[in-house]
């Protein structure tokens, strides 16, 4: 029994590198930029996604302000660019930094409460840090923040040629959030995450201190999107408050979890693989009329996806662990 | 020796409802006591407070010689109470092994060790069949099974059973009557909460009464069925005459 289960977690860990190496391999054959373009903004979500998933998949605290240490990320790295001289490097592990603490912070007073009105919080919350970036003159207010380039650095994290450099980064952002949430899996913190999620009071009579784990999975969680936000920033070279801490990126983290399978490790891959191209794809082919077709047809079909499979679509490839370990 | 678990005048007032009062009670190493009473008599609330739900209005308890009045539930399971739920509080999502394996992690740090000692336990009580399948799709039963298992694998001094046996067929409580029996056996006191007396009695080496939140009487099984106390209680003064 113990036997099926490592070799069932050893399966998925080659499974992954497989699918890495083939990722790795697609741009060889598709040069074509928009193209190349979705590719990268695929992975970005995918990655942002599976972070999004360890709090509020495992963990079961359902955060729509996700947005705001996406922002955090980014600007953190913008700011120390532009004022200090500091490499993207360096602002990528600060953003992750920071938004870690202030996710800790925040969630000292809001994981008291539960349901609907923790997500009700992280929403507000999120909304008041935008307002407050557009009015902080330092970082630019609502003009936002322009990162000077000058020609291809790897050091400066720029490429101005080439897509495949963010490419290759987002592919290794995804591999690492893959990597992170397949470890915490089978961690003492997965276990109590998910035994949180399920029953608090039963959690706390087996010694799993409910608040503290709630923490950790929000500081992990924080960092991971953090750090995605900083490629952000990097990928698009101009941030303002709307463009990296809307709403929208709260929702576009939580989509791909939702759709794909909330609290499974594949699921937020398989929904961003998913979710993110029809995007692009809907936006480019019938976005033009101004009218909103795109978004009428995208939400369309999520509804569909969402009908046919409410449990995500992981389900669709149910050699599940069940079957494994039998 | 001291005991194991000791109440110190435990009162416990709800808004202005006196659930407990004044309840001093102790529990002895290796002892099965059963704690009884009709409902409403404060018997959960007692249980609640000595697995640390909620602290005490006044009085205290004491723990292994130390006193866990103050301490929140989780701190209480690091020291050896272990507990199962009247309405059973599965990990509805997760599989039988690894609802286990979240009791066992209070003891083991290594994940593959902890996997194996909620292997052990699941054998011990007569799960390991049901391993891998989600919590979700047992059995009422199974699912008290799953969790005292789940409370075993955190490796307790004491064991609080809330109920683990009322509403079972005759074939299951005697299979659970047995499943307490064995548990003693590995030297773990058991403290359980029933109201169902024919099941209770023959299993537990002493019995409290709890009635109306104050300890009632207290002693031998076959005393505490033949006090006239006891049955008017349960039953009402009219059944008690001439007892």
């Amino acid at each position: 029994m113990d036997e099926a289960f490592t070799q069932g977690r050893r399966r998925e860990l080659l499974t992954a590198a497989g699918l890495a190496i083939v990722a790795a391999l697609v741009p060889l054959f598709v040069k074509d930029v928009y193209v190349q373009n979705i590719m990268v903004l695929t992975l970005m979500y995918g990655a942002l996604s599976q972070s999004w998933n360890i709090l509020s998949g495992y963990c079961g605290q359902i955060s729509l302000g996700h947005a705001l240490y996406f922002g955090l990320g980014a600007y953190t790295t913008a700011l120390l660019f532009t004022k200090f001289g500091v490499l993207p490097w360096f602002g990528m592990l600060a953003g992750g930094a920071i938004s870690a603490v202030i996710a800790m912070a925040l969630g000292y007073p809001c994981f008291r409460l539960r349901g609907h009105y923790f997500v009700i919080a992280t929403i507000v919350i999120a909304e008041i840090a935008l307002l407050l970036f557009q009015n902080w003159n330092f970082a630019g207010a609502a003009l936002g923040i322009d990162i000077p380039v000058r020609g291809d650095s790897w050091l400066k994290f720029q490429f101005t040629r080439s897509k495949l450099p963010y490419f290759y980064f987002a592919l290794g952002l995804a591999c690492i959030a893959w990597l992170v949430t397949w470890w915490l899996e089978d961690s003492k913190w997965g276990y109590w995450w998910r035994a949180v999620k399920d029953n608090p009071e039963a959690a706390e009579s087996l010694g799993v201190v409910v608040f503290n784990s709630k923490m950790g999975a929000a500081a992990v969680s924080a960092f991971l999107t953090a750090v995605g936000g900083s490629f952000y920033a990097q990928f698009v070279s101009y941030i303002d408050p709307e463009s990296v801490m809307g709403f929208q990126f709260s929702l576009l983290m939580a989509l791909p979890a939702v759709l794909g399978g909330i609290g499974t490790l594949w699921g937020p891959l398989l929904g961003a693989v998913i979710l993110i191209p029809l995007t692009e794809l809907t936006r480019s082919f019938i976005g033009g009329s101004g009218r909103g077709v795109d978004l009428i047809v995208y939400g369309t079909l999520i509804v569909l996806i969402s009908l046919a499979r409410p449990q995500g679509l992981v389900g669709l490839f149910a050699r599940s662990r069940k079957a494994v370990a039998r | 020796m001291t005991a194991l678990l000791e109440t110190r005048g435990i009162t416990q007032r709800f808004a202005g409802l006196v659930a407990n009062s004044d309840v001093s009670i102790s529990v002895g190493r290796g002892e099965i006591v059963g704690l009884i009473g009709p409902n409403g008599a404060g018997k959960s609330t007692l249980f609640n407070l000595i697995a640390g739900v909620f602290r005490p209005t006044q009085g205290s308890i004491l723990f292994d010689g130390e006193d866990v009045t103050h301490l929140p539930a989780a701190e209480r399971c690091l020291r050896g109470v272990g507990r199962t739920f009247q309405v059973v509080k599965s990990f509805e999502t997760m599989s039988v092994i690894d609802n286990v394996i979240v009791g066992a992690l209070v003891r083991n740090t290594v994940m593959r060790v902890a996997r194996r000692r909620a292997h052990e336990v699941l054998d011990f009580c007569g799960l390991a069949a049901r391993a891998n399948v989600p919590a979700s799709d047992l059995i009422p039963s199974e699912k008290r099974r799953l969790e005292v298992a789940r409370a075993l694998a955190t490796e307790p001094k004491l064991l609080l059973l809330d109920e683990v046996l009322t509403g079972l067929t005759p074939v299951e409580a005697e299979r659970g009557v047995e499943l307490v029996r064995k548990v003693r056996g590995t030297g773990v006191t058991v403290l359980m909460v029933e109201h169902v007396m024919e099941i209770v009695m023959p299993l537990v080496d002493r019995a409290i009464v709890l009635d109306l939140g104050k300890v009632l009487v207290e002693g031998k099984p076959a005393d505490i069925v033949r006090n006239p106390k006891v049955i008017s209680a349960y039953l009402g003064d009219r059944h008690a005459v001439g007892a």
